[in-house]
């Protein structure tokens, strides 16, 4: 048996795992972003239907979500595991950022709304040029938690049939019977994975500070 | 009235269509396309594992493969989890699966099963120095037992030892996948580990300190290929190879291959 190959067949699914982060997080980030608008700034239809979005979203396992996806709604259009998992581990995250966002929103002061609107912006204009480059920025801290969470997540599109490290480690383990070996190789590189995010998003977030706003 | 022909002509045309959709096109259209789509579960050696070089093999696999190239079509191999795999064939997401499948009733509802390539019995493994006694199977519900889920020998358990009460639910554990189960045999947390004949036998020797107290069949039975139901041209197709397969001795020398050890 050669150790350092199959080590490096774990490593070879961190593509996938990264791909897949890829997707979910910035497709999250978007629809959690309108969604988190919609919340704050629309009426009270629209507030009730996003708070029961995030509430059932947040209120299912990802991975039945997951499932749901693949096997129900994938049943009529063609999607690939991989896109199929990406997308829905995204739809999942989309309904946490939108809280994390919403947050953000509400933490930048309703004057400041106010004082927009009085030197004559629209509503659109204030939210694009005033409030949302500050809820942004606010949202980094939480977002990178969310970040680590969806790194995770994506070691869930194994019961998909996407090779991701997960997944493999698990076919080491079966074929060398070194369970230890292969789930350590997972954790290390999921482990490198997020402190590599974590360690961007804080660089990230000191460069966009506002001087102002220690 | 015009409005009327034509709505009729439309549906007529959409049900034709539909219609057309039968299963002799599934075959053809893998045949058209020169591969065909097969899922497996690659933690089950020696049917099917990822061997040094990241491939996967194993006795299914090459079976497969070698049936895949007397029809004329190349292997796309999907990996997933065994409980995934009948769902996937059911959804389309891959024209047949084979990973080590026992005819079941329950299965047969909802996928086709091609005829037999291989039999397989049951086993029960324990730890060495084992003292209980499993002579009549049903023993083992005095017994901390462990099953892969999904698999017959859990349906079995499940049928003959859990629901008539002679097996207390708590004392029954079910895993994803057979190298879990073996784990936990060694680390004493079940006592008895029920699984299929060969892949147990990989079991032992590769864990050690265990044995194989029973073997025989009591849910397994005929190994077969898992084609969408219905899909009878398909089914006839693999069952056409698998029948020249057995005449000339190539499965036989397979099984030699992985199992005789």
């Amino acid at each position: 048996m050669d150790v350092a190959k199959f080590l490096q067949y774990i490593a070879s699914g961190t593509a996938y795992t990264v791909g897949v982060t890829l997707i979910a997080l910035p497709s999250g980030l978007i629809l959690g972003t309108l969604l988190a608008l919609l919340n704050v700034y629309s009426g009270k239809t629209s507030k009730a239907l996003t708070n029961l979005y995030s509430t059932v979203m947040r209120g299912i396992p990802p991975i039945v979500l997951l499932f749901i996806l693949y096997f129900i709604v994938s049943g009529s259009i063609n999607l690939s595991p991989f896109l199929a998992g990406s997308i829905s581990l995204g739809i999942v995250s989309s309904a946490y950022q939108m809280e994390i966002v919403r947050g953000a929103i509400l933490s930048v002061s309703g004057g400041q709304m106010m004082a927009a609107r009085a030197v004559g912006m629209s509503k659109r204009q204030a939210i694009r040029n005033v409030i949302l480059p500050q809820t942004l920025r606010l949202a980094i801290p939480p977002w990178s938690n969310e970040a680590a969470i969806v790194i995770k997540d994506s070691s869930l599109v194994y019961a998909l049939g996407v090779p991701e490290i997960l997944r493999r480690a698990q076919l080491i383990s079966a074929s060398t019977q070194q369970p230890f070996l292969a789930y350590a190789a997972a954790a290390v590189i999921y482990f490198i994975l997020v402190f590599i995010t974590s360690r961007l998003l804080d660089g990230l977030e000191k460069q966009l500070r506002i001087p102002a706003n220690p | 009235m015009k409005r009327l022909v034509l709505l009729v002509v439309v549906i007529t045309l959409a049900f034709a269509a539909v219609g057309c959709k039968s299963t002799s096109d599934h075959l053809s259209a893998i045949k058209d396309a020169g591969k065909i789509v097969v899922g497996t579960s690659a933690d089950y050696p020696p049917f099917e594992f990822v061997d040094e070089a990241g491939t996967t093999t194993g006795f299914d696999v090459e079976l497969m493969n070698e049936i895949a190239k007397r029809m004329g079509v190349t292997v796309e191999w999907t990996d997933m989890p065994f409980d995934s795999l009948i769902a996937a064939v059911q959804e389309g997401k891959i024209d047949a699966s084979i990973a080590a499948f026992n005819y079941d009733e329950e299965r047969d509802k909802t996928v086709d099963f091609t005829d037999a390539y291989y039999t397989t019995e049951d086993s029960f493994t324990v730890q060495e120095g084992f003292t209980g006694d499993l002579s009549d199977p049903m023993n083992l519900a005095n017994y901390l037992v462990g099953a892969q889920s999904g698999t017959v020998q859990d349906g079995w358990i499940t049928d003959n030892l859990v629901t008539p009460g002679l097996l207390p639910e708590d004392k029954y554990f079910r895993y994803e996948r057979v190298d879990q189960a073996a784990l936990d045999l060694q680390a004493g947390r079940i006592e008895v580990l029920m699984a299929d004949y060969v892949p147990a036998q990989a079991v032992v020797s590769q864990f050690g300190g265990m044995t194989i107290v029973y073997h025989g069949v009591l849910s397994t039975g005929p190994l077969n290929i898992v084609v969408p139901e219905g899909d009878t041209a398909l089914k006839d197709e693999i069952n056409r190879v698998l029948k020249e397969l057995q005449t000339e001795g190539f499965v036989e020398e397979l099984a030699f291959k992985y199992f005789s050890e």
